[in-house]
């Protein structure tokens, strides 16, 4: 989750061997719509590695789908604006792109998964058809080299007969093989980026762990990077090296999955971990987090999660903190991991214990 | 359960047959019965139209020896002679002696080719200022939209009239462009609409993320979405466009009867006629356009039905 800013904008550190592949910072998207202006991100930094795994995780609203429609440029505009920052991808910041330079990165090297399978695939196409436009737009082939690689696409999501299922409309297959299609679609044109805005999200447990499985699998092979989009922890601790845990249009915690889901270092990481419910926690009601998502045209003052959170003091609504460095490597938007806040650590550190124990591993 | 019922190819989930969208509305269609009937009627018509004057031994326009009195009786043929009467099965009409199954036959090609070719040009110019409109939004739907306001706030007939004075009075050509330059503000609006829904549909998103043109998109990926409700207005266009065609033509600023028959402009020569008693001569013109536009209306109907994505069975 470093941030290494280059100076100027002309050649961004073409010549650092380990810069990372996307590197979002200062992201900031506002709706303006009738009652005001909506800061749905609100500057977002974070980064991600060739070939590594990010998942962006936070409760709805938070703008973690904005954060991923900003990437890939989906923004309506009007209502919505992309008021500051910069998105960095293979050397080009994607903010300065023009339309059709953007059309060619779409697709083509960043790749997005939907969350609703039953909607993202065109009704009146088939399938191979869908897949070999998305071929066709990127590669230099022919309508029928187009289709045989629409078909080996589609084997090595797992689809049974895909010669069969490229004829086919998209009412006729399940959500699962309709993810399995949308995922097919975004791999085939070897994309160095995929986006998968909660893929699984739509679809029942059991298909759930297949698609999770496939992705990590096609990702682990194919060596794509992935930002994983999702409100479940559970999707984010199976599949995801690094999580960044937004609220309110921030990144409120990130670093990699054991620090952050192991030992939250933010109240809100801590009270979306608490709200799990557990084995342990049977017949006990469900615990969550008090109060509700701020009225995004009246945030709190200072910290965004101040008014629920239960540490908060003076300090919290006086100013909004930083990415303050925690003790245990990862990063939270939080006063306990100020000087200042040091004395009030321990209780919070107590707590995170009592909730680690209860959601028992 | 029995050990052999594992051998059977494991594939049950995959369909025997892939109807698209058209295949499945066409197996509605087949059912309606009235639809059927409607549009065997139009292309009755169609047909008529397309294959009546070259079987017809009379030609429009054109009698070479006209007759004193009608064969038989001591009328004088120059009022028209009822039907059935010495090989003219629709009679004669007044004054020239014309075949009037001829000029019904005749005028068939250009009441349909005009209602047709309307309404064709007027849903292609409609789907695409429609779909422009609405996909882009904006200042684009704002200008579009208003054009829109102003040519549905023109009155017809007097466009018409203007048109027939500036272009040349009577031509077939004309008329078709004004009715079809009139018609595709309302089909626009109604492409717009169906655009505003679909532009927010999950699969345009999809296709922006994947590449594709905003001009693809629109004509692609979504005007197929749209197609049901436009064939359905585009088929009911048709009808009220013969209907216009026949109405204009009948109080004298449509096609012009000396050249070319339509059936509007045989009836408004029949409307004198109609107090001498020549029945005949504006039942058959009135008839045809009747017919036609209840087939085609009745095929409408089938259309909206057979073509509405929530009427599976």
């Amino acid at each position: 989750m470093t941030a290494i800013s280059p100076a100027g904008g002309a050649d961004p550190g073409a010549t650092v061997p380990d810069r990372p592949l996307l590197d979002v910072r200062g992201l900031r998207t506002y709706f303006h719509v009738m009652d005001g202006t909506v800061k749905a991100v609100d500057g977002v930094d974070f980064s991600i590695p060739p070939g590594g795994t990010v998942g962006l995780v936070g409760e709805s609203g938070c703008g973690k789908s904005v954060t991923a429609h900003s990437i890939m440029r989906l923004i309506d505009i009007p209502p919505g604006e992309i008021a500051g920052g910069e998105i960095w991808f293979d050397g080009r910041d994607l903010l300065k792109l023009s339309d059709s330079e953007m059309r060619h990165v779409r697709g083509g090297e960043i790749a997005m998964v939907f969350q609703e399978p039953m909607t993202s695939l065109n009704p009146v196409f088939t399938i191979g058809d869908q897949i070999s436009e998305a071929i066709l737009l990127h590669n230099d082939v022919n309508k029928k080299e187009a289709a045989e690689r629409a078909i080996e696409s589609l084997k090595a999501v797992g689809v049974s007969a895909p010669e069969r299922r490229v004829k086919q409309y998209p009412h006729e297959l399940s959500g699962g093989m309709r993810q399995r299609a949308m995922i097919a679609m975004a791999l085939s044109c070897n994309p160095k980026l995929v986006i998968a805005d909660e893929p699984t999200t739509a679809l029942d447990v059991t298909i759930q762990a297949q698609i999770l499985e496939l992705i990590k699998a096609l990702q682990a092979r194919t060596g794509t990077a992935l930002l994983l989009i999702t409100h479940d922890l559970a999707v984010v601790a199976e599949t995801v090296q690094t999580i960044a845990v937004m609220y309110a249009g921030r990144i409120v915690e990130a670093g990699t999955v054991d620090q952050v889901l192991l030992a939250p270092q933010h109240p809100y990481t801590q009270g979306l971990l608490n709200s799990i419910p557990g084995v342990k926690k049977r017949g006990r009601a469900l615990s969550v987090i008090k109060g509700v998502v701020p009225n995004p045209f009246r945030l709190p003052p200072g910290c965004k999660f101040q008014p629920r959170c239960p540490y908060a003091w003076e300090a919290c609504s006086a100013s909004e903190p930083e990415l303050l460095p925690a003790p245990n490597g990862a990063k939270s938007r939080c006063y306990l991991h100020s000087p200042e806040g040091a004395g009030r650590r321990e209780a919070f550190e107590k707590s995170v214990a009592a909730t680690m124990e209860s959601v028992g591993g | 359960m029995t050990p052999t019922a594992s051998d059977a190819p494991a594939d049950f989930e995959v369909a025997l047959v892939s109807l698209n969208q058209w295949q499945l509305a066409w197996r509605r269609f087949r059912r309606h019965k009235l639809a059927m009937f409607g549009a065997g009627l139009f292309l009755t018509f169609v047909a008529i139209a397309a294959f009546g004057p070259f079987i017809l031994p009379y030609e429009a326009t054109n009698v070479p020896y006209p007759l004193k009195f009608c064969p038989g009786t001591t009328i004088s043929a120059n009022l028209g002679c009822p039907p059935f009467n010495d090989g003219h099965i629709l009679g004669t009409v007044g004054g020239t002696q014309e075949d009037l199954l001829t000029l019904v036959v005749n005028g068939a090609r250009l009441s349909l080719t005009i209602g047709i070719g309307a309404a064709a040009f007027a849903s292609v110019l409609g789907a695409i200022v429609g779909g422009i409109s609405g996909y882009f939004g904006g200042w684009v739907d704002t200008i579009l939209m208003r054009i829109v306001d102003v040519l549905l706030s023109m009155p017809l007939l007097f466009v018409i009239i203007v048109f027939a004075k500036v272009f040349g009075y009577g031509d077939w050509r004309v008329i078709l462009l004004v009715f079809a330059l009139l018609g595709w503000p309302g089909i626009a609006r109604l492409v717009r609409s169906l655009f505003l829904t679909l532009r927010t549909e999950v699969f345009v998103d999809a296709a922006r993320a994947v590449g594709v043109s905003d001009l693809r998109i629109i004509f692609r990926h979504i005007l197929p979405n749209a197609m049901s409700p436009i064939i359905v207005v585009t088929t009911l266009s048709v009808a009220a466009f013969i209907v216009t065609e026949a109405f204009v033509s009948y109080i004298g600023y449509g096609v012009n009867a000396a050249y070319n028959p339509t059936w509007g402009n045989i009836l408004s020569n029949a409307q004198n006629d109609i107090l001498v008693g020549n029945w005949w001569w504006p039942l058959f013109p009135g008839l045809a356009i009747v017919l036609t536009v209840l087939g085609i209306n009745f095929m409408g109907d089938g259309l909206r039905d057979a073509l509405d994505p929530r009427s599976r069975e």
